[in-house]
């Protein structure tokens, strides 16, 4: 497989792989330096906002607590869209944006809405070992969330 | 035991002031009478000033009972506040969240109006309306607006209202000596909720729901201090409760806070419940603001904002965002439940759900689980409305004569 479809599909992978609620799975795909960002910009205070922040063992444990907490149990669906993939040689790093849409449909019937809309900007290694995820920013559009979720997009 | 139909109804064996009736949570008239003789009678947070820094920047602000606001800072730094009305056909003046309008023109005949909401021209105002009517009619409505407790802009659309002042009384004690220094506002988001806004603010003011956040349980309730923590019910509804030191490295992934809050001891929390719905929240190194904006009996819009100090150097500031997120914002551990718990409370007891009774009932002598908070709350409530929150139709009343 060329570098450029191992990374898409390494993006690719990481949403599915996020649907299915396999945590481990998904650290597997990032490296050991490897940091998630959520952000958005907003108008009414003209400023950037971190909303979530967490190195590699951040998530882990972020993930290990989840069943400790009350959640909402709707399962959310990542679509995500890889557009572009600039490699750099020489570094052994690419930098991806992809288009990400949530959407999560109820428990009880089944019903789907959109949820969120936004960008992931990536920083992906390749090399030796296939490609990983070194950096995640989920640049999202959408502010208004409800009443949350206590999973990372 | 169940109870069946009748037992369900029955009136709770509790003292009047610690129940109320559901009614109060969805009835449509209630709700009007709400926007009526409480939001558009008290001292509502519109912004911070942090948000309008400099000469005709504006806000615009939702009112909960119901006018559309434009605050504005004036050329002399004033802060005032206009409902975003258009004197002639009624438009919405200014669309965006935040601008900067040396001149506020309407779009659609282009009259226009300046920062102190005097009418400064009406496009060809003498053909049309000759000495019949000019500038000096249209003035845009002007509301009361104070700064303070924090760098808040306040607003009151009442008139003849109490100052601020006197509206909050002695009720910010607990955080005044905490709000000397100028603030600014780091985090902003809104959101929808199908619920009524009483709810929100009883979350705010219960902390007996800790059992719903596992962050506080293991940071807070097992920890010593806890069960000191004291309710202090003031006039006007308003509610404080004590400080303890929270243990945040009791929580897996969590640390023990660095920057603190100037005058705040370590690990310490303060929070203030300002009737309507309005929550002060000094939770160590973050002020959170909550300000409940009802859209409906069962439609609320929170907005939430978490302030910094504006002296922060860009690594504290990290710092107080990434203590601000690990259960504040939309993706936090804690809000999350919070919203969580409310939502549940609009699915249960949205209109013809026959829920009848919200208990407010436990007694600890004012400590951390009693339900006191809430009693005050909806003692300034009723006193305010003219209605009992546990009679809300006078029912109960009517048997009894
Ligand atoms: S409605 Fe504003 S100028 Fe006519
Ligand atoms: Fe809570």
């Amino acid at each position: 497989m060329d570098t450029r479809t191992a990374i898409t599909e390494l993006i690719h992978r990481s949403g599915l792989i996020m649907d299915r609620c396999d945590f481990k799975g998904y650290l597997d795909l990032c490296a050991p330096e490897y940091q998630y960002r959520i952000t958005t910009y907003s108008p009414e205070i003209r400023k950037d906002m971190t909303w979530l922040e967490h190195d590699k063992a951040g998530m882990k444990s972020l993930f290990d607590n989840l069943h400790r907490h009350n959640s909402d149990k709707s399962p959310i669906s990542r679509h995500i869209n890889v557009c572009l993939v600039d490699i750099d040689d020489a570094a052994e790093e690419a930098e991806v944006t992809s288009t990400i849409q949530v959407f999560r449909t109820t428990l009880d019937g089944g019903e789907t809405e959109l949820f969120a809309v936004g960008k992931l900007y990536d920083k992906v290694a390749f090399g030796q070992g296939g490609p990983a995820l070194r950096s995640r920013n989920v640049r999202l559009d959408t502010r208004l969330l409800g009443y949350g979720y206590h999973i990372p997009f | 035991m169940s109870r069946n139909a009748v037992e369900w109804k029955q009136t709770p064996s509790f003292p009047e002031s610690h129940y109320v009736d559901t009614r109060i949570y969805t009835e449509e008239d209630i709700f009007l009478d709400e926007q009526r003789k409480i939001f558009n009678k008290c001292w509502i947070i519109a912004c911070h000033e942090s948000e309008i820094p400099n000469a005709y920047d504006y806000r615009t602000f939702s009112h909960p009972g119901g006018p559309p606001l434009i605050v504005i800072r004036g050329e002399d730094m004033q802060v005032r506040t206009f409902y975003n009305i258009c004197p002639h056909r009624g438009n919405t003046l200014l669309y965006e969240p935040v601008g900067n309008a040396k001149r506020i023109t309407c779009i659609f005949h282009a009259w226009s109006f300046n920062a102190t909401g005097d009418c400064i021209d009406i496009s060809r105002g003498k053909e049309g309306y000759q000495d019949r009517f000019g500038c000096k009619d249209a003035g845009l409505r002007e509301v009361k607006t104070e700064l303070g407790f924090g760098g808040f802009v306040w607003v009151n659309v009442d008139d003849d209202s109490c100052t601020l002042k006197e509206y909050i009384g002695e009720a910010m004690g607990m955080l005044d000596e905490h709000l000397n220094e100028p603030l600014e506002v780091f985090h902003y988001h809104k959101a929808i909720v199908n619920t009524n806004y009483k709810l929100w603010h009883d979350t705010n003011s219960e902390f007996y729901h800790d059992y719903m956040h596992y962050f506080n349980r293991i940071t807070g309730m097992i920890q010593p201090g806890y069960f000191d923590r004291k309710y202090t019910g003031y006039p006007n509804g308003h509610a404080s409760v004590g400080s303890m030191a929270i243990k945040y490295d009791a929580y897996e992934g969590s640390k023990a806070r660095g920057v603190g809050w100037p005058g705040l001891a370590p690990g310490g929390w303060v929070l203030i419940d300002i009737f309507p719905g309005m929550t002060y929240n000094l939770r160590t190194s973050v002020l959170r603001m909550d300000t409940a904006i009802p859209l409906g009996p069962n439609k609320l819009l929170i907005e939430f904002r978490g302030l910094g100090l504006k002296r922060d150097t860009p690594e504290e500031r990290a710092e107080r965002i990434r203590d601000h997120n690990m259960i504040w914002g939309p993706f936090g551990r804690n809000l999350h439940e919070d919203l969580l718990g409310v939502h549940g409370q609009g699915l249960a007891m949205r209109e013809r759900t026959d829920s009848k009774w919200v208990i407010h009932g436990r007694e600890e002598n004012m400590t951390i689980h009693d339900e006191g908070g809430m009693r005050h709350f909806y003692a300034e409530w009723s006193r305010r409305m003219g209605r009992k929150a546990y009679d809300p139709y006078g029912e109960q009343a009517a048997v009894a004569k």
